[in-house]
């Protein structure tokens, strides 16, 4: 079985140094991910992504380093390793954005690897997961408030 | 989909790598046993047959009885629930990606006015 790597392509009608500020920083990246996350800017940086769960105490935490930082270009980091180590190819993914200049908007390429060097939890942390994500329904009332808010900030 | 103690096996019995070899074999070249798959791999019979029953318990693979030993192949069915469950990985990312082009757009919008 060859699942070696995820790899996506999606156009967005922004420039690339909007696109690179929502990937990269966690005041976006707790929008479009987890329910909250921090996170040092730069290569090296490390950071946390935060789900809070159904009851108290369920939260779940995945750590995350910043492997590359080229703004507004390519933004790479690890996730998944355990706590404390470091993280590498045996035990995290990687995700890769590049941002490529595409008409008036960006074209953004994503690739995760990492499922065939390490165990499924984390796929299977995402499969419990999507049920609290799934499909538009829980997300869409979700994005309206960001895009509200957003408009109403000076 | 949910976490339910079934999706609980089929996870854990994937995430091994030799379970994973043993699965290709299996599928590659149909039954086999114990003994045939530990031929073909970097460990005993012994070892094999736990793995085969990490395997059987996850319903990925059915045993029968053939001679002295049991002869397994693999559940079709269920392998096609557990590479659909895989591929809901991807199709988390296709949530985000569309959710980091709505946010992105959105500022670009509001940049722009």
């Amino acid at each position: 079985m060859e699942y070696g790597s995820i790899e996506r392509e999606i156009y967005v009608e922004a420039s690339p140094e909007v696109v690179f500020e929502v990937v990269s920083r966690p005041e976006h990246l707790r929008e479009w991910w987890p329910d909250d996350a921090w996170l040092e800017p730069g290569p090296g940086g490390v950071g946390e992504l935060i789900w809070n769960g159904d009851a108290p105490g369920s939260a779940k935490v995945m750590p995350m380093t910043v492997m590359e930082s080229v703004p507004p270009r390519l933004f790479s980091f690890r996730w998944a390793y355990e706590p404390g180590a470091e993280p590498g190819p045996s035990n995290s993914f990687l995700v890769t954005l590049e941002l490529v200049p595409s008409g008036a908007g960006t074209t953004v390429r994503l690739t995760e690897t990492g499922f065939r060097e390490q165990g499924w939890e984390i796929a299977k942390l995402e499969a419990a997961y999507r049920d609290h994500v799934s499909g538009w329904d829980w997300f869409v009332p979700r994005l309206g408030e960001y895009v509200t808010r957003l408009a109403s900030t000076p | 989909m949910s976490a339910t103690g079934v999706d609980d096996a089929v996870w854990s019995a994937i995430g091994d790598p030799i379970r994973r070899r043993m699965l290709d074999i299996l599928l590659a070249a149909g039954p086999g046993t114990a003994t045939s798959l530990s031929e073909q791999l970097p460990v005993t019979r012994q070892a094999v047959a736990k793995h085969l029953q990490v395997l059987g318990q996850a319903g990925l693979v059915h045993g029968t009885t053939a001679g002295r030993e049991h002869r397994y192949q693999v559940d079709q069915a269920q392998l096609a629930r557990a590479v659909a469950q895989l591929a809901s990985v991807g199709a988390s990312w296709d949530a985000r990606l569309q959710r980091i082009k709505r946010i992105a757009e959105a500022i670009q919008r509001e940049r722009d006015a």
